[in-house]
């Protein structure tokens, strides 16, 4: 069996994050989300994979190659206009190559596991199958009727609570969905979504069926998400220390610690698990990091800095004397001594017009920011790229990419 | 230079020396052609590219014994009868390499009733071999001719009437025998058979392999078996693939985010304002006495050397020459035992450098080598190597195995700073912090990869272009002059800003594009003074500039922004930028980008 795997769109409610990089290349526990799905589909015994790939598309062939490092053979398919999941899977097709039997398609944006998608492997039938799983809020994702074992129709985001089984989208098709694609009309958005094909040929009484799975299907919808499902998969790591990283014997690890290549802990660094340390970083002396918290490659961490359930991208740097709490600092970030993000309850933070409640919430700063010293950075303030905070400022709302704040 | 490939074991011979040789297309490709020995010998050769060999070959050629080669010409025009194996008889024989008395032997083996056929010096070996295999089997007469022949030669050879042998011999060029399960592998470069085996040997200077089936043994020039050790290749050859990427020269571009961190991962020390350089056997004393470096390259490599120069001069206070190593070699150096002598090449089998630093063997001074490939004929040859850790580079044109050159400079020239007490632990540190953000800045860069295409599109049809810097940035305005001929064929030049007026200011016309690198330093004002100079002669200035630079945009047509970083450290940036418009101009003409013509990736000839 072959997959598909549509990785071409943007992901712009996870903004600022990802405007440098499309949402599946987004860090969580120190590895892109796709990473996840290309790892399912392996450890499946799924080991041709076709990425469709578009917006930002260098950095996922940069990260995957040709899918040897992963265990996967990886073929691209550039998608050039994002014209919806239909038009993508019909581009991606011909890729499979001859073989005429069925073939997953999944998103290249949800976070899954092997067994997440092992049964839709073993029972998929039919002219289609669709993988559901149970949700107590639906609301925001497409909806699945469904009756014994047969999907009874798909509708994306209703308004009332019709169902509780999510449409994950991740389906077992053949190449009967060829055809059915053609017919699809264009969406009131301008985009052939699948959902509609589906939809057709639910009503066409064509055989269209319905898996459930309970297991791991994680969704990030917007860039703060992404502390939740670091913090559920951080859970499940263990501890793994390279053997040319160099730990400080006056450093304390308590619980499951994994430290990566040359990465250095200086002395009195105190660093309480789960948490993962990338390569090559330069931790301490006397610095705190505390559950959930991931740091990606090349960081450093001066001198009392304190870390807590936050997510660091490669590259970053942080002066001593700074507080990073509940926050996502994006690559390339740099905050000067005495830097605060602040953390704060039921914050509301606004994006595209929409206020969005957060129970407990820090900062999201994009790549590339650079900020002085003793700056304080608002709860639930997002900072686009490339940002310049002056010392001695306040960050108080949201900040548009490359703002100057003197 | 050319590729070479032996293959013997239990498959068909003849689809793995092809695979093999798709792989060692980089090494050459104007010609090539193979031989498989069952019973009978089959050659099949032919001018052109592998593509074209595999149209001639029959779609089955039994055999489990065989030899191959890509070849680049360097004697004879690449055509049918010039491309290799050569044969006498029943010999055949690939080689790579220069046999510089081949037309002594040539007489000599006329006189003696052979028949010349082909206009290369490989012919004399196969004819030279069969001479001597007349009174000696074929391993003392390889042996034998390994007596008469001068120059660099790696060479396998093969005779009917030996049906499971193949003999492999070299001198001063590269060669390494890949150990499989019941089948050896012989060739230039582990690339070709890496998919089959990681298990090597290398092959040092007048040695001979005899490969069988059953087994591969090494022999000295005296014929006394040598125990040698097995080394594991561990990088990973499937990466050599272009996963997604129109060009490997374009894929290479966009690794740099990741090469740089390798070259220094685990050298830096920020907080001691060190740079580790464990390999280095130096010695303190040593170290405090040199007097002056001589670097010594070819190409994108002697580019990165005349940064070297900079940055030693800079930041460790040694005296630094530059030499081309093809003029070092039959020059008359001045140098002693407390020269350290620095040679830079990206392959480590660059024939001219390798002559060179055997050429200083003689001053028993301390030699450095910085090379990209683990285990080759250079490491041997030095008495330290920095690697660069860039991985393998397909596409001809250097680009990221270049920016890791650089850094492994800055790294060298730190270490040798501090421990000379030249440079401050303050200034390593402020250095130190830079190149840990460089790799964020270069992929800052390569975000603007879009607009960078659009500027080489609009200069794509231009004749000449010219590169202007001073300090660093001349070294990064030769490099990015050399990447536009390479791949785009335009005539482009690199100068130091300062020299415009001495000369070649008389050339430039009315809307002839000039690139000037003009981050900020110590030279800035003075750039800007050359801009306007160039401007007032109807130049179109592309301006290679800090971001935030408000100034530049008054003087120059186009921008280029890079981040802004540490004077010493932003030619890297430039460099990257101007990577993406030589390869978006190739691009834009149509060239083949991957493999120019007349060029190949590693100059193993002289």
């Amino acid at each position: 069996m072959k997959a598909i795997v549509l990785a071409a769109g943007e992901g712009v409610r996870c903004t600022p994050l990802t405007n440098t990089r499309s949402k599946v290349m987004l860090p969580v526990a120190n590895r892109p989300i796709l990473e996840y799905v290309i790892s399912a589909l392996v450890d499946n015994g799924i080991e041709e994979v076709v990425l469709v790939v578009g917006y930002e598309k260098e950095k996922v062939m940069d990260y995957f190659g040709d899918g040897n490092d992963f265990g996967a053979r990886i073929t691209y398919v550039a998608q050039t206009s994002q014209l919806g999941t239909a038009h993508a899977i019909s581009q991606a097709i011909p890729a499979l190559g001859e073989d005429n039997g069925y073939f997953l398609v999944l998103n290249g944006d949800n976070i899954i596991e092997k067994e997440t998608i092992s049964k839709l492997i073993a029972d998929h039938a039919g002219d289609a199958t669709v993988l559901t799983t149970p949700r107590e809020k639906v609301c925001g994702y497409g909806v699945v009727m469904s009756a014994a074992g047969k999907v009874k129709g798909i509708f994306e985001k209703p308004k009332r609570q019709i169902s509780h089984m999510i449409n994950t989208g991740i389906y077992a098709f053949n190449r009967d969905i060829i055809a059915e694609i053609e017919n699809t009309e264009i969406s009131g958005r301008g985009e052939y979504e699948i959902t509609h094909t589906l939809q057709n040929m639910v009503k066409g009484d064509r055989d269209v069926r319905v898996t459930v799975t309970k297991n791991l299907w994680m969704d990030s919808v917007y860039a703060w998400d992404l502390l939740d499902t670091n913090a559920r998969l951080l859970a499940s790591c263990e501890s793994a220390i390279e053997d040319t990283s160099i730990i400080d014997d006056t450093a304390t690890l308590i619980g499951n610690v994994e430290i990566g290549g040359n990465t250095v802990i200086r002395a009195g660094s105190y660093i309480v698990g789960p948490v993962k340390i990338g390569d090559n970083c330069d931790i301490g002396p006397q610095v705190t990091v505390l559950p959930s918290t991931s740091i990606g490659n090349n960081v450093s961490l001066g001198p009392y800095t304190y870390i807590q359930n936050s997510i660091l991208m490669d590259n970053v740097r942080v002066d001593s004397h700074s507080h990073v709490s509940e926050s996502i600092l994006g690559f390339n970030c740099n905050l000067g001594p005495y830097s605060i993000c602040e953390v704060d309850n039921d914050v509301n933070i606004e994006i595209e017009n929409e206020l969005v409640p957060v129970e407990k919430s820090g900062v999201v700063i994009g790549d590339g920011c650079k900020f002085g010293s003793r700056t304080l950075t608002e709860a639930g303030t997002l900072v686009g790229n490339n940002c310049t905070v002056r010392s001695g400022t306040t960050v108080n709302r949201h900040l548009p990419a490359n703002s100057t704040v003197l | 230079m050319c590729g070479i490939v032996g293959y013997v074991g239990k498959t068909d011979a003849s689809s793995v020396i092809m695979d093999c040789l798709r792989r060692l297309e980089y090494r050459g490709y104007d010609s090539a052609g193979l031989s498989i020995l069952n019973g009978d010998l089959q050659t099949y050769k032919t001018a052109g590219r592998i593509g074209e060999l595999d149209k001639v070959l029959p779609a089955e050629i039994e055999g489990n014994i065989g030899i191959g080669h890509t070849r680049w010409a360097t004697h004879g025009i690449p055509n049918d009868v010039n491309a290799h194996p050569h044969r006498s008889s029943d010999i055949v024989v690939v080689h790579n390499g220069i046999i510089e008395n081949y037309l002594k032997l040539q007489e000599w083996l006329e006189a003696e009733g052979y028949e010349f056929v082909s206009d290369t010096d490989t012919e004399v070996i196969a004819h030279l071999v069969h001479f001597y295999s007349n009174s000696l089997d074929l391993f003392e007469a390889v042996r034998k001719s390994m007596t008469v022949l001068e120059g660099s030669y790696a060479i396998v050879v093969m005779s009917k009437n030996n049906p499971d042998l193949l003999i492999a011999a070299r001198k001063d060029s590269p060669l390494i025998v890949g150990l499989g399960e019941n089948e050896f592998f012989t060739s230039s470069d582990a690339t070709a058979f890496v998919a089959h085996t990681r298990n090597v040997v290398f092959v040092d200077d007048r040695e001979l392999v005899k490969l069988t089936p059953e087994k591969v043994e090494f022999y000295d020039m005296e014929g006394q078996l040598l125990e040698k050790q097995v080394s594991t290749i561990d990088w990973d050859v499937e990466a050599a693939e272009k996963s997604g990427y129109a060009h490997f020269m374009l894929k290479e571009i966009h690794e740099q985010t990741r090469s740089l961190q390798k070259t220094f991962a685990g050298k830096l020390s920020e907080l001691e304002g060190n740079v580790q350089l464990p390999e280095l056997n130096l010695t303190d004393e040593q170290i405090r006495n040199i007097g002056r470096v001589e670097i010594i390259a070819c190409g994108t490599s002697w580019n990165a050397g005349l940064f070297g120069k900079y940055l030693l001069e800079g930041l460790a206070g040694i005296h630094t020459d530059v030499s081309a190593a093809s003029e070092f070699r039959y020059r008359d150096p001045v140098m002693d035992c407390n020269t350290l002598t620095i040679a830079i090449t990206q392959s480590g089998e660059t024939a001219d450098t390798l002559a060179a630093i055997r050429n200083v063997a003689q001053y028993e001074s301390s030699t450095i080598a910085i090379t990209n490939v683990v285990g080759s004929t250079i490491t041997r040859e030095a008495e330290n190597v920095v690697y660069t850790h860039a991985g393998p580079e397909i596409g001809v044109a250097a680009t990221k195995t270049f920016t890791a050159q650089l850094i492994a400079l800055y790294l060298l020239a730190v270490h040798l700073g501090r421990r000379r007490n030249y440079l401050l632990p303050d200034e390593a540190k402020a250095i130190i912090k830079n190149l840990k953000e460089l790799p964020g800045n270069v992929q800052q860069v390569l975000n603007q990869r879009d607009v960078i295409r659009r500027h080489a599109a609009k200069y794509a049809a231009n004749r000449d272009y010219y590169f202007i810097g001073r300090g660093l940035n001349y070294p990064a305005a030769l490099e990015a002059a050399l990447k536009l001929k390479e791949i785009s064929y335009i005539h482009a030049e690199g100068y130091a800003a300062g020299e415009l007026k001495h000369g070649p200011l008389a050339l430039l016309e009315n809307g002839m594009p000039v690139v000037a690198i003009v981050t900020k330093g110590r030279t800035y004002e003075k750039m800007l003074s050359n801009i306007k100079e160039v401007k007032a002669r109807g130049a179109e200035v592309i301006a290679v500039a800090d971001a935030g630079d408000r100034e530049i945009g008054k003087y120059a047509d186009i921008v280029i922004p890079v981040p802004a970083t540490n004077p010493l450290l932003s030619p890297v940036l430039s460099s990257v930028a101007l990577q993406l418009l030589a390869y978006y101009t190739a691009l834009e003409k149509g060239c083949e980008i991957d493999k120019p013509r007349n060029l190949a990736k590693s100059v193993t000839v002289e």
